[in-house]
């Protein structure tokens, strides 16, 4: 079957990569001294070579992505990632339209963390709209069906996103964002008869400001509440650049404000910079000491994010620059940690097919 | 618990899904267009949004984005070709500015741009390489499922 699998990737990629329109091909160079994000620090770095290409088919468009990571002193949670699918526009008028799309993903680790390979498939609607010329309506739905090595962690889940933005004359935009999800964990766990499921909502509000035509600054922020369920696993742990199924959306409470500076400097050379701060508790997780002794209250941490980058963009390829620090304090020593993180990039395009 | 038997189904789905993709890639259909970008009649222009539509402008191809400007120094409108699918990636409303570097042509009396680059809220966004050949990569699901370093 691995052997069928890997020849039907191998097929898709050449014949893709032969007919594309599009192609690019990047590398990335990741330095952080805290890997596993706690107070044990560790450093590494991180080499990420990935390539994209899409070819449009009529009105549907094909799209695939690769993805390997090698971690230069944690070799053993390298892994390969990949994604294929198809997806379609479909205008209802002029001023709305739908988009679809399928797509299928896999991740596959070294012997070490090869529990977490997983396969999932996504399907993902949009509808976009325009109430007045300046006022947009848009609403998401994803669906995904997500299977690992191992299977305890298998779950499918619903998102539905609604979103609504105004821009105003002083150059402002208002938007208004609800979020509601859904994660259902397919495997009752050992101590549990029932399988697990979260429920989740969010509401969202975003403030952007046009200065000139070089400067947008923009400040949002999330509010997110569990509505049900709670955290299946005795721990949640955040790995630079690697999944852990532990840690994502679900997971938390809390709220989360941010803000980002986006500056077109001379030579048309992109500068962001942001802050975010954030308070995240984790429900059904038990602060422990650090001598794995419960202390009898729910995981709660504090976050401050500064992060910076740089990007230029020039005919064929692009280069990237970005910094993240992040100070994190939790009730659990554990996760009392700071981290710089480094990334550059130089992403190669290149484009084929017709000329339109 | 019932979903138990999804596992093996989901897995030959994603099997087939590849199976179908392998085959659909080859069959490679056809486009007229009737217009072209062309390098020589390139312009750069600043203006503001008068309008935004989404319509058909190639043959078998997806509606494009469609957006309306108004040139700051002339008053002049043009119709700019942005793409089919930053209509869900990028935000454009009536009243922002936006300039644009494009390939004019006419078309029934009208002043058209198809557009290769823009800067738009201090960003840069790239739509064509220099000769013209579509650089937009997907929509904004395919753009959030890229990978530029970590996202936190």
């Amino acid at each position: 079957m691995k052997k069928l699998v890997v020849s039907l990737f191998a097929f898709v990629l050449m014949s893709s990569a032969l007919r594309a329109e599009m192609f690019s091909l990047s590398f990335f160079q990741n330095m952080t001294d805290n890997v596993f994000q706690n107070r044990y620090l560790e450093k590494d770095q991180l080499s990420s070579l990935n390539f994209y290409l899409d070819k449009d088919f009529s009105k549907f468009s094909f799209f695939t992505e690769g993805n390997y990571v090698y971690l230069h002193e944690n070799s053993g949670f390298s892994y390969y990632f990949h994604g294929i699918g198809l997806d379609y526009l479909y205008p209802v008028s002029e001023k709305s339209a739908f988009y679809f799309a399928l797509i299928g993903q896999g991740a596959f680790y070294r012997p070490d963390y090869n529990d977490f390979n997983y396969l999932s498939l996504n399907f993902l609607s949009s509808f976009k709209t325009y109430l007045s010329p300046t006022s947009i309506l848009k609403s998401n739905y994803a669906l995904e069906y997500k299977t690992y090595e191992y299977s305890l962690y298998d779950f499918i889940s619903h998102l539905l996103d609604v979103s609504f933005d105004s821009y105003f004359q002083t150059r402002t935009t208002i938007k208004a964002e609800l979020n509601w999800g859904y994660k259902d964990y397919l495997h009752a766990l050992p101590q549990s008869q029932e399988s697990q499921a979260i429920q989740i909502m969010a509401v969202k509000g975003l403030v952007a400001q046009g200065i000139g035509g070089r400067v947008g600054l923009n400040v949002s922020g999330t509010k997110q509440w569990a509505l049900s369920g709670e955290n299946p696993f005795s721990s949640v742990e955040e790995f630079y650049m690697v999944e852990n199924p532990s840690y994502d959306r679900y997971s938390w409470q809390g709220y989360q404000i941010s803000s980002e500076l986006t500056i077109l400097i001379p030579w048309n050379i992109e500068l962001k910079m942001g802050y975010t701060r954030a308070e995240k508790e984790f429900p059904g997780i038990e602060s422990m000491d650090l001598e794995g002794n419960p202390l009898g209250v729910i995981r709660q941490d504090t976050r401050a994010q500064f992060e910076a980058s740089v990007e230029k963009n020039f005919p064929k390829f692009s280069l990237f620059f970005s910094y993240v620090y992040i100070d994190n304090h939790s009730n659990d020593s554990f996760f009392e940690w700071q981290g710089n993180f480094l990334a550059v990039g130089l992403e190669w395009n290149m484009f084929f097919g017709k000329k339109k | 618990m019932e979903y138990v038997f999804w596992k093996e189904e989901v897995r030959k789905s994603f099997f087939i899904i590849l199976f179908i993709l392998a085959v659909f890639q080859g069959t490679v259909f056809s486009q007229k267009p009737d217009h072209f970008y062309n390098v020589d009649t390139e312009k750069k222009i600043r203006g503001t949004i008068q309008k935004i539509v989404m319509e058909s402008r190639y043959k078998d191809a997806s509606p494009f984005l469609i957006v309306v400007l108004e040139e700051k120094k002339t008053e002049e409108v043009y119709n700019v070709e942005i793409s089919p699918v930053r209509f869900f990636a990028h935000d454009f409303h009536k009243g922002e500015e936006l300039e644009v570097t494009g390939s004019l042509y006419f078309k029934e009396g009208e002043k058209n741009i198809i557009a290769r680059q823009i800067r738009f809220r201090g960003e840069i966004i790239m739509l064509r390489d220099k000769k013209g050949f579509p650089a937009w990569r997907g929509g904004e699901m395919k753009q959030k499922k890229r990978r530029k370093g970590k996202r936190f």
